[in-house]
């Protein structure tokens, strides 16, 4: 049966197959980039397919478990914005942001015994985390996209707009799966905890979080905008995204009232 | 933009004299059928409004870019400092040292606040609606953003003023004792419209000990004579008359020979408006994913007043 030992093997074998396609789109070959980016996820999501038939339990309970799908669906949505927008960086940036959350992984797995407990066994907790893990994905992206802008706005001045516009539509796209991760919940909840929506920490930084991005995408639409201030909005509401997903464990206001604490 | 931070600076200065004045907000009193008419009327406030908006800069105003992104940074600000402190339930006077900010759903400023996001919302969705209906109501001139602010505004409404009719009870029943009390969140008794009996507890779990599966067999019978015979299980609440029975808990000192299970019986009537407005906003999650955003920017939706 696999383990987490295995996962050494498999991650070297993703991230050099992503580094090939990585390095396939700097040369424009095309071909190549798709293929090996391919390889890569297929390799990947073999080892979270395997450690879901082991663990007897979708992968989905802890941190570490939920970092895994992210390091899955950073290529997974570069290659996608690759194949659409045909942006040389973008494969070299996700491959590097996966192999940072797999080295987070290597070095503090949190995957757990194969107990999963009542109120997550739901055919709703594989689409609602997943769905989730794949919007943070394209606002991860979104994100370094908004940080290259910043940095690049000089020497991209004719091609700006254009380029603010295909970051939108990655937004849009962020915020469509976002959507549906939090109504999943919101559906979830009310078959779990007899209701929809309690304002429990996680779901008060999951509104947050939304309205963030829905600031983002409302001020996009006036005719007369600072650029610069919508890509920081867009930083920011990433940073916001962060608490929501992580730093609400740390948060002193929200430990102990927390239904969704199940890493413990 | 600035006269929109200054409505909603506005707002939260209204919303403190409130707070002062007359306390937190009464979510309570808002029960059926208050709620309705309070629904009716603001229906009734915005379709004036909109009808009212060519003569009134204010109400023409509220549908725009520049009214809802203000809002928007409010409704963020106020929330996060709502996930920046602990919530607690109820306010009462034995809650002592804790602040209008430990109980945000009932403080003024931001009750206000997400009340103004659903006027604009509802301007918003009638002259989407005029537009659609300029379209003929064409399926292909549906847009994603109307479905979307008419989902949000119907489940954000609907929940709010709906809340006040839910009924969230626990049941604590025991191995071949019909039972119809149940206690309300404040623990007071309550006769209920079904009689419960544990027929039995169900418990499995792990190598390690901690549970794997708990659920009660039981026996409902209804006020109408009608007998059922269902098993509930945590994340399958059982569906009687209008009631949601879920299992709630156990004798935990027990363990798996508990012969105690508690199950918590809610009554929602307003689920369905709630529901309606979040398959709606679904529905324009996945039409925005398929249409994306037009390269061309359509000036008719981006005019400041």
């Amino acid at each position: 049966m696999i383990n987490w030992e295995h996962f050494i093997y498999f991650a070297i074998a993703a991230v050099l197959l992503w580094a090939v396609g990585a390095w396939a789109a700097w040369r424009s070959k095309t071909a190549v980039a798709y293929t090996s980016t391919a390889i890569g996820l297929a390799v990947f999501f073999g080892f979270i397919l395997m450690m879901w038939i082991s663990l007897e339990r979708p992968p989905l309970r802890t941190m570490g478990e939920t970092r895994l799908w992210y390091s899955f669906f950073l290529p997974l949505a570069g290659i996608i914005v690759y194949s659409r927008w045909k942006y040389k960086w973008i494969l070299t940036f996700s491959t590097v942001l996966a192999l940072v959350f797999i080295c987070v992984n290597l070095f503090k797995p949190e995957i757990h015994s194969k107990t999963l407990m009542p109120a997550l066994q739901s055919p709703w907790f594989a689409p609602h985390v997943i769905v989730y893990m794949f919007a943070y994905a394209v606002f991860g992206v979104a994100t370094l996209m908004a940080i290259f802008l910043l940095i690049k706005e000089k020497s991209l001045n004719s091609k700006l707009p254009t380029l603010n516009l295909q970051l939108d539509n990655l937004v849009y796209v962020g915020l469509a799966f976002m959507t549906f991760g939090m109504l999943f919940g919101a559906l979830w909840a009310k078959e779990a905890w007899g209701h929809y929506w309690s304002w429990d920490p996680k779901e008060t930084w999951a509104a947050i979080t939304w309205f963030a991005y829905l600031v983002y995408v409302h001020y996009r639409q006036l005719p007369k905008q600072k650029s610069r201030l919508a890509l920081w909005l867009l930083i920011l509401s990433f940073i916001l995204l962060q608490m929501c997903w992580w730093g609400i464990n740390y948060l002193p206001s929200a430990q102990g009232n927390s239904v969704h604490t199940y890493n413990m | 933009m600035k006269e929109g931070f200054l409505i909603g600076g506005g707002l939260v200065l209204a919303g403190l004299m409130l707070e002062l004045s007359v306390g937190p907000v009464v979510w309570e009193a808002f029960a059926w059928p208050v709620n309705g008419i309070v629904f009716a009327a603001f229906l009734t406030v915005i379709t004036v409004m909109f009808v009212l908006r060519k003569k009134v800069y204010a109400f023409r105003f509220i549908a725009t870019y520049h009214s809802a992104i203000p809002t928007l940074v409010y409704a963020v600000v106020l929330t996060i400092i709502m996930g920046l402190t602990r919530q607690t339930a109820n306010p009462s006077p034995a809650d002592e040292g804790g602040t209008w900010l430990n109980h945000m759903l009932t403080f003024w400023p931001f009750v206000l606040t997400y009340v103004y996001m659903a006027l604009i919302l509802g301007m918003v969705i009638l002259k989407q609606l005029q537009k659609w209906a300029a379209a003929r109501f064409s399926l292909f001139a549906l847009s994603s953003s109307l479905l979307s602010h008419l989902g949000l505004f119907l489940a954000m409404t609907t929940a709010t003023l709906g809340n006040a009719d839910m009924q969230r009870l626990r049941m604590i029943t025991e191995v071949g004792l019909p039972e119809n009390r149940a206690l309300t969140p404040d623990n007071t008794i309550r006769q209920m419209p079904l009689t419960i009996e544990l027929k039995r507890f169900i418990m499995e779990t792990y190598d390690d000990g901690s549970p794997k599966r708990f659920a009660s067999e039981i026996q409902i019978q209804t006020k109408s004579g009608k007998e059922v015979r269902a098993t509930v299980d945590v994340n399958k609440p059982v569906k009687v008359e209008g009631w949601k029975i879920y299992q709630y808990g156990y004798d935990t000192q027990m363990g798996a020979l508990s012969q105690t299970s508690i199950l918590e019986l809610v009554s929602d009537p307003w689920l369905p408006l709630v529901y309606t407005g979040i398959y709606m906003m679904l529905g324009g999650a996945v039409w925005m994913l398929l249409k994306g955003k037009k390269v061309n920017h359509q000036p008719s939706n981006c005019k400041s007043p």
